[in-house]
């Protein structure tokens, strides 16, 4: 491989806030470092997208993200030798990514008795238990941690099962999903018993209270600020959403997240009254539908700005509705009402799908945000190493095609006059995955960039009024 | 006094170039070398000698495909999926779905009743999905690649041949060979499984008729018929379809051209000299 692509070009952002977000990352990976070493604090390898950080937090454990550290690794292109390691050590490298990264990472550092040499921000610092997430797709979830029980053996485990009711045209989901609560409900709760048992503190339930309620203000808060990008100029795109999630991923439950929020929307507020956009000269409103990024490569995301392309909303790390507007039953009991959050955050669009035959929720989903952020087309990321994110992308792009032809275009009818047809949005499918750089070649992202930007503008050139 | 228009399009193993005015004037196929500036000047220089026309006489010049940055004297760069649609539309008004099988990547392109891209589709990954695969196996079979298509299609039986790995699959045949599986067999084993693979990429996008297959590719007849199967439908190939690509990029020069006329716009074209570079 070149020594040109190993080296990881600086992204320009949009926003002050995107910018914020590296000395942001490395100041919460260092901390828990420090925090190994002082020895105070309790420190939990987890998952994101789990809705427990509110717990973990109220019980004063810091927790680790493991996505998150591969992720970074991925952003610096030095995922490369932990990927190599975990191969050596005989996992498949058609795995998740993450997992293989981490797996790699905890192996070495284990081996040694100390970080590997040159660890991104200082390492992923050794956890004193893990707790993993049965989710419907994702097996690394529930597989990585007990991989890595094999170099950590003194390290417990504990899994949270976290279902949801399974899409079905014909039935309205609230009929069942009262028992996924109490299930999710029973298997938070031994959450809460595992971490008092690690932490040999009980849990203070006025503090997880106000740590949900303030986790929910962040919620809403999200929400609204990022519906301001349905301005257009759009002030803000895709790729400084992959910064701006790191406070929704990876510290809700803190001050610090909400706070990032408020900045945040403000500046879009600032942005909008001066009608400034992502790009200067806005052509294209696209919709990132899809896949995690290729995180070595958000640069892409500058180079499509480059061609007057705007990002103004993705299916990615975003919330779906304020609580407020949440269609779940109320309660007094955080952790009930964590419970129905996760209920109402997976079931969102299966009223709407029920209705529109021949969606899916997630189809559902596209369709909103390309009415509500005036989306000229559909942009999509074929991770090839993380199903559970990427199974199915195609087939949704296939099913919004055949029920949902938003664009006005005039075409020679038999007649030879013009005749105005309805046709689907273009899109583009990148593929490559989201650390391994092996699996990514720029040359050629760029070309099928540049085709799609073609495309656009042959769409464009075809709307009829 | 005539106008003409050149398209240049530098693709991974192959260049070619296409003058028109009102018709083809002349083309010319060559190898894409390493060095693609140099070879652009040279496929130009024998393409206007084929043409009779002096580089000057070349009234707006597009390249495309993957060397199209590398072309000094080109006035505008396009990617060649716009292209290959613009050309193959030109040739078969009623086309829907391109396919093209070239020497190291496939591509599947829709496109509307107006000549505009809607989609498209590309392997650029793995030789296994592209002419590559064909020539490696044709190589180690010690077959003319012109040849294959010919002698593919006298197989009644074609054999099981992979489609993960170029040289996995080689490995596969040289291992039947051995097993005394006929090579007529082989070959139509091999264009199966990469008109498999080509089909399973395609199917992504919404494959209307009718159905036309360009590139290197498109040449070889065992690989036509087992596209046919695959997608279960008719194709059409051009008369030489590895000019589709340049044959649209000067067409586009002409359209591009002549809306700038219509509008009083001036078009900014580069200087028509072909230079020689020195490779070190
Ligand atoms: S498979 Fe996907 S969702 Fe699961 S851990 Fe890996 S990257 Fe995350």
């Amino acid at each position: 491989m070149a020594e040109e692509q190993r080296k990881p070009k600086k992204r320009m952002t949009a926003t002050k806030a995107a910018a914020s977000i590296g000395p942001m990352v490395k100041e919460f990976i260092t901390g828990t470092n420090r925090a190994r070493a002082e020895g105070k604090r309790k420190l939990a390898y987890t998952f994101i997208v789990c809705h427990h950080e509110e717990i973990l937090r109220a019980m004063d454990v810091l927790p680790v993200w493991t996505e998150n550290f591969a992720g970074i690794c991925g952003v610096k292109r030095a995922a490369e030798r932990f990927l190599q390691k975990a191969e050596s050590l005989g996992f498949s490298r058609s795995l998740c990514t993450y997992a293989l990264c981490g797996l790699g990472f905890d192996q070495w550092r284990e081996e040694l008795g100390e970080m590997p040499p040159d660890a991104p921000w200082g390492g992923q610092a050794r956890p004193d238990f893990m707790i993993s997430s049965g989710q419907i797709l994702c097996d690394p979830r529930t597989k990585w941690y007990q991989a890595a029980q094999q170099f950590m053996p003194d390290v417990p485990i504990y899994n949270i099962d976290l279902p949801h009711p399974l899409f079905d045209p014909k039935k309205d989901h609230r009929e069942v999903w009262g028992y996924y609560h109490k299930y999710i409900v029973d298997q938070l709760r031994g959450l809460v018993s595992f971490v008092e048992e690690q932490t040999g503190k009980k849990m203070d339930y006025d503090r997880l209270r106000e740590l949900v309620a303030l986790s929910d203000r962040t919620w809403n808060l999200v929400h609204e600020t990022y519906e301001l990008r349905q301005a257009v100029p759009c002030p803000m795109g895709t790729g400084d959403a992959m910064n701006t999630m790191v406070p929704l991923c990876f510290m809700m439950a803190t001050q610090e997240a909400y706070d990032f929020y408020v900045n945040l929307k403000q500046e879009l507020e600032e942005k909008i009254a001066r009608g400034e956009g992502e790009v200067e000269d806005e052509k294209y409103r696209l919709l990132w539908g899809g896949g995690l990024p290729a995180w070595y490569a958000l640069n892409d995301f500058n180079y499509l700005n480059s061609k007057g392309a705007s990002f103004p909303a993705e299916t990615t790390y975003r919330m779906v509705v304020p609580i407020y507007e949440m269609d779940i039953p109320e309660t007094d009991d955080p952790i009930e009402h964590i419970a129905w959050k996760w209920l109402g955050y997976w079931t969102h669009w299966y009223d709407k799908a029920r209705n529109r035959p021949g969606s899916e929720p997630d189809v559902e989903r596209l369709i909103e945000y390309i009415e509500n952020y005036k989306i000229d087309g559909v942009v999509m990321h074929l991770a090839f190493s993380c199903r559970t994110w990427h199974v199915g992308l195609i087939w949704q792009l296939h099913q919004l095609a055949k029920i949902y032809r938003p664009i006005p275009v005039l075409m020679l009818g038999g007649n030879g006059k013009g005749d105005k047809v309805q046709r689907e949005l273009p899109s583009l499918i990148l593929e490559s995955d989201i650390i391994d750089i092996t699996s990514y070649s720029e040359m050629d992202t760029r070309n099928k960039i540049d085709a799609f930007i073609e495309t656009l503008e042959s769409v464009r050139q075809t709307k009829a009024a | 006094m005539p106008e003409y228009f050149a398209g240049i399009d530098i693709g991974s193993t192959m260049t070619k170039a296409v003058i028109l005015s009102d018709r083809i004037i002349a083309f010319v196929i060559g190898p894409t070398g390493p060095e693609q500036r140099r070879l652009a000047d040279k496929v130009m220089e024998e393409l206007l000698d084929k043409a009779d026309l002096p580089l000057k006489a070349l009234t707006y010049i597009i390249s495309t495909g993957y060397g199209r940055i590398n072309v000094p004297f080109a006035d505008k760069q396009v990617t060649e999926i716009s292209c290959h649609a613009k050309g193959v539309v030109f040739l078969f008004p009623g086309a829907r779905t391109i396919i093209d099988i070239g020497g190291q990547d496939s591509k599947g392109i829709t496109i509307d009743a107006t000549g505009r891209t809607t989609n498209f589709i590309m392997n650029d990954k793995c030789a296994a999905g592209s002419g590559r695969f064909v020539e490696v196996i044709a190589d180690s079979l010690g077959i003319d690649l012109d040849r294959v298509g010919d002698i593919s299609i006298q197989s009644n039986s074609p054999a099981q041949i992979s489609n993960i790995c170029t040289i996995w699959a080689q490995q596969e045949v040289a291992a039947r060979l051995a097993e005394g599986t006929p090579v007529p067999d082989l070959l139509a084993g091999v264009h199966r499984s990469l008109a498999d693979r080509v089909v399973r990429m395609v199917k992504r996008l919404k494959i209307l008729p009718d159905v036309i297959f360009t590139g290197g590719g498109a040449k070889n007849k065992g690989l036509v018929q087992a596209l046919e199967e695959y997608l279960d439908a008719k194709i059409l190939v051009p008369p030489e379809p590895l000019i589709t690509g340049a044959l649209g990029a000067a067409l586009l020069g002409k359209e591009i051209f002549h809306r700038a006329v219509s509008k009083n716009q001036l078009l900014e074209t580069k200087p028509r000299r072909l230079e020689t570079i020195q490779i070190l």
